[in-house]
């Protein structure tokens, strides 16, 4: 592998990875650097903002498209980020046509090369490490973001925004030197059982992703007007919660509940909001606002980063698995943000405004737990099938066997039965079976009555837990 | 199943009628009227609902037939009755008698109990129910084979997890 421990392999994948994203977040994506600029110019900025997430929801959207290999994704990052570095040219200059220009390609090829990393996420780091990846490019790519922040905002734009370009060709550079066509052996093996769809999983993360995210954008609407006064300390404060917020997460044991966090989490949003009604606009009251939105932020970040990242190892196409989850937050983004501007241009007092965006906050904030818990469920039914294919036939009869039932299955279900415990939808049993689909739903629907369970996923985890050793 | 059918098709003109009336007396503003026809349109859909979910089973029951026949004589613990039907159908999910459906469940949950079932001679006789009441269905099979008896037999097994009591072949 070009003479690299695999060790050197992951970190020069978040390498790569973290500096492409610091460009992003610094410039692309409503970055300080992107403000400072057309603030020097004086230019209208809604619509050049709006451009560039646009383009960017659409080529995370669209990479997957095209890429399908390791190394389709190597020359994606590399070809995404080089274009991202000829569109940025002309912001040194007066606004003109090319700064649209500029932003569409920009946005449209980041998020291209944002997507094609999915496969250095899923080649490069080892299931278990994900989580810590995932946690490290969003850190890093942060600590990146406020020093080209600070430097934009108390230097100079232009200073800022070459080196956020600084960042592009570092990020370049690290993508350069990773491996393009090689697969690490767990990979190929994960590769050879894939199981079923992950259609199901991906839908109920995308908008767990989105719901999320929604709320982030609302409050990035509401709460960070009345906070302008404070310029020097928003430019480097504004990220660090979030980070000291992932840090954190990063360093919990594995057995951590995550789910426990996550309700940490929705207590420090709404603690977040109730403080910026209650209290003033003074430095101590940004601080405390501003620490437990971001934290937040930071806790649902890495939540729904990681599962994404698990989702990998049930996908042949990360680029479409992970660009199809980032695509869903930049959907989030897009419409809190749109929310927010609708709700603070009413022309309603201060205090009125964050007890609407509380209300909606908290209406959506409760549908994270149920979401939460559908979306664990599948993704364990997807990692118990993964081991129940490896089974010999006895043991996976014996698997059967084990977990008592109300009434005993017959034949026709005990078929059924191991065909929905071989990864088969209902359209493929049908097919096999040669019974109509109507039929195959009613089998399963009593084999789901027979073993007191409400869904497939329930079924799948209440056979195979205590088989698997999962 | 054809009266099932006929009887959604009726709850549905007159959920649409129901619906569209109290539209039209909404638009004049009759109000109790539209309370009436708003009424009516709600029991109408709740019943069209429910013959949608007898048709999607009685629809079901004839996809997985096992065995179909002309009549049947059907008796419970207190009343005995003959019951010449379009078609009588044993299938993997329950059995229809005419427009009637007994969907095979767990004790009681959705549907009841097939305890047991007999061929002999002349008859197959199905004993169903749950804890509050028994059904003894006797039907003219009309096979004349052995191997066709031993087949329905054998099918029963899989298809439902009962073994048939053979008498008399």
């Amino acid at each position: 592998m070009n003479g690299f421990k695999p060790l050197n392999i992951r970190l020069l994948s978040i390498a790569g990875f973290s500096f492409l994203f610091a460009y992003i977040l610094s410039f692309l994506f409503e970055g300080k650097v992107l403000y400072s600029l057309l603030d020097l110019h004086g230019t209208d900025v809604s619509g050049f903002i709006l451009t560039a997430i646009i383009a960017h929801f659409a080529g995370l959207l669209t990479c997957g498209l095209f890429v399908r290999t390791q190394a389709a994704a190597k020359n994606m990052v590399l070809g995404g980020i080089g274009l991202c570095l000829a569109a940025t040219v002309p912001f040194f200059f007066v606004p003109s046509a090319l700064w649209a220009g500029g932003l569409i390609i920009g946005g449209y090829t980041s998020g291209c090369a944002v997507a094609a990393w999915g496969y250095f996420l899923k080649a490069f780091t080892h299931k278990n490490g994900r989580i810590k990846s995932c946690a490290d490019v969003l850190i890093y790519s942060n600590l990146l973001m406020i020093a080209v922040n600070v430097v934009a905002m108390n230097k100079s734009p232009f200073i800022g925004l070459s080196l956020a370009m600084l960042c592009l060709v570092i990020g370049m550079a690290s993508i350069w030197m990773l491996p393009a066509g090689q697969e690490n052996e767990q990979n190929q093996t994960i590769k050879k059982k894939t199981h079923g769809s992950i259609k199901n999983p991906l839908t109920l993360l995308c908008l767990f992703v989105f719901i999320i995210t929604i709320n982030s954008g609302l409050m990035y609407q509401v709460i960070n007007p009345a906070f302008e006064h404070l310029t020097g300390l928003v430019s480097w404060y504004w990220a660090v919660p979030y980070i000291v917020a992932l840090a954190i997460m990063r360093n919990l044991p594995m057995k951590a509940k995550r789910s426990r966090i996550l309700y940490i989490g929705m207590a420090m949003i709404m603690g977040a909001f109730i403080s910026f009604m209650l209290l003033g606009r003074k430095t101590s009251d940004y601080l405390i606002v501003d620490t437990l939105m971001l934290g937040a932020c930071g806790i649902f970040d890495l939540f729904w980063w990681s599962i994404l990242g698990e989702m990998l190892d049930f996908t042949d196409n990360p680029a479409q698995t992970f660009g199809i989850g980032l695509s869903a937050n930049v959907f989030g983004v897009l419409c809190g943000g749109v929310l927010g501007m609708v709700v603070t241009s009413i022309g309603l007092s201060g205090a009125e405004v964050a007890v609407i965006a509380l209300t909606v906050v908290c209406v959506t904030l409760v549908l994270l737990p149920p979401l939460n818990n559908q979306l664990v469920l599948l993704l364990k039914s997807h990692a118990y099938l993964a081991a129940y294919d490896n089974m010999s036939q006895s043991q996976q009869k014996e698997v059967v066997l084990n977990v008592k039932t109300i009434n005993p299955l017959t034949v026709r279900e005990q078929e059924v039965l191991q065909l929905i415990l071989s990864g088969k939808s209902n359209r493929e049993i049908a097919v096999s079976l040669c019974i109509s689909e109507n039929t195959v739903k009613t089998h399963a629907r009593n084999i789901f009555s027979k073993y007191d369970v409400n869904s497939r996923a329930e079924l799948i985890s209440t056979l195979l837990k205590n088989q698997t050793g999962l | 199943m054809n009266l099932i059918r006929k009887r959604r098709n009726g709850y549905a003109l007159l959920f649409v009628a129901s619906i569209c009336l109290a539209m039209w007396f909404g638009a004049a503003f009759m109000l109790e009227a539209v309370f009436i026809f708003g009424v009516i349109g709600a029991i109408s859909l709740m019943l069209l609902v429910r013959q949608c979910r007898l048709l999607y089973y009685a629809i079901l029951i004839c996809d997985n037939r096992i065995l179909a026949v002309p009549s049947a004589l059907i008796s419970t613990s207190d009343c005995q009755m003959k019951k010449s039907t379009v078609e009588t159908i044993i299938s993997t999910f329950g059995i229809l008698i005419g427009n009637e459906i007994y969907r095979w469940g767990l004790n009681g949950v959705h549907g009841v109990l097939l305890h047991a079932t007999q061929i002999d001679q002349k008859r197959i006789y199905l004993t169903f129910g749950d804890a509050a009441r028994t059904i003894r269905v006797e039907l003219l099979h009309g096979m004349t084979k052995k191997q066709e008896v031993l087949d329905i037999s054998q099918k029963l097994l899989y298809e439902t997890g009962i073994t048939t009591d053979i008498i008399g072949w």
